[in-house]
């Protein structure tokens, strides 16, 4: 099956020194395996089976050589699917490339989703990214809450906002925290950034242009920044965030104003644009 | 061809002769290889960012109004970044070894007991 090329980055490298023979456990007394692939027998010689029906030659044991980093996925393994609409297709809609990825997923082996991961409507990857952000020190359900208050009172805010217009200005109002929020962090993202570079002994800030993911990444940054910082101590994270999230949605704001700051310096250094090699 | 022979060049104890050899860091294989010496490229999507720029001097860095020479710059980047990834997955598959980046990798999974 030709469908998978990105699988040739993995093969590229010597695999885990995994022998052919499932049985022998007792030939790995030498290596430094560590203890927890011992533990759950049936499901390693599930996996070592399965592994000795792929095509790949068997890895000889490198004397002097210990393998230290590896995850418990071996590069067969592939990503979680959890996106119900690619289920979802009828199978005239396909095209060959997505028939011949069915039929693959189907037989091969796949990674547990992450526990944050679902297959609901609700799911959506910025806010869980924001979310993750948001999170310290793992306290993950503290984020999550923090992050459903902060919608919660971003919807209240508009809607007595909405209650309090008139019939015109009712209709500009939005109320979906959801497009409020999405909306204000695309209205944060910069569109050029600055890089320091080193030249003749100084630093230079050079304006580059960014990827999308380092936009989106700044956009969520600068905003939980100006929230966790420069705001009064005693203030809840809700507040402070619905507040920002409301103001950069109108375009107003500190986190606005930290992102024409950010475009004023790459104006004004255009000259050093000559500087980048990229 | 073999390593040069070690014996007798390093300044010890039970060396009677000078030393050829004052290493002045360890000789231990490192876990890295060097960055290979990469071809000076040139700046990118210059004249998009200017552009770019001269619209915003004269609508206030607003950036609903510059909305057609932000979206060219942007593809301008994504082009230039298409075209570099082409250059290095090229680069690369014509030469028998793998790229530094991808050598440290496998070296630092694979590393050289310096330790007992």
């Amino acid at each position: 099956m030709q469908c998978r090329t990105d699988l040739g980055l993995c093969v590229a490298f010597p695999p885990s020194p995994v022998t052919r023979s499932g049985t022998q456990k007792a030939a790995f007394v030498g290596s430094s395996w560590p203890a927890k692939m011992a533990a759950p027998a049936g499901k390693v010689a599930r996996g070592w089976s399965v592994l000795a029906l792929t095509l790949r030659t068997a890895v000889p044991r490198l004397p002097g050589l210990t393998q230290v980093r590896w995850s418990r996925y071996s590069p067969e393994y592939r990503d979680p699917q959890t996106d119900k609409e690619y289920y979802r297709k009828p199978l005239a809609e396909l095209t060959e490339e997505e028939k011949c990825e069915q039929e693959l997923r189907k037989t091969q082996l796949i990674k547990a989703a992450p526990a944050a991961k679902t297959s609901s409507v609700f799911e959506d990857p910025v806010i869980s990214k924001f979310i993750n952000m948001m999170m310290k020190g793992g306290n993950k359900v503290l984020a999550r809450s923090l992050m459903t208050q902060t919608l919660e009172a971003v919807k209240r805010k508009q809607f007595e906002k909405y209650h309090a217009a008139s019939a015109e200005e009712q209709a500009t109002i939005e109320r979906n925290p959801y497009t409020i929020f999405h909306q204000a962090l695309k209205n944060c993202e910069p569109v050029i950034g600055l890089v320091p570079i080193l030249r003749g002994g100084h630093f230079y800030q050079v304006p580059v242009p960014l990827p999308a993911r380092r936009r989106r990444f700044l956009a969520m940054k600068w905003m939980l920044t100006e929230c966790r910082e420069k705001k009064h101590r005693r203030t809840l994270m809700p507040e402070k965030l619905s507040h920002e999230l409301l103001e950069a949605f109108h375009n107003q704001g500190p986190v606005i104003k930290k992102k024409h700051d950010m475009h004023k310096m790459a104006e004004a250094n255009r000259a050093l644009a000559h500087y980048r090699w990229w | 061809m073999a390593t040069p022979s070690l014996r007798g060049r390093l300044p010890r104890l039970g060396n009677p002769r000078k030393p050829i050899l004052k290493p002045n860091k360890p000789l231990i294989l490192a876990n890295r290889v060097g960055e290979r010496r990469r071809d000076k490229g040139e700046a990118t999507c210059i004249t998009e960012m200017s552009v770019m720029m001269a619209c915003w001097k004269q609508n206030e860095f607003r950036d609903e109004a510059c909305r057609k020479e932000i979206q060219d710059f942007f593809d301008c980047a994504s082009r230039a970044e298409g075209a570099r990834k082409m250059r290095s997955i090229q680069d690369t598959g014509e030469s028998g070894n793998l790229p530094p980046m991808k050598l440290n990798k496998l070296l630092q999974r694979f590393p050289n007991k310096s330790h007992v």
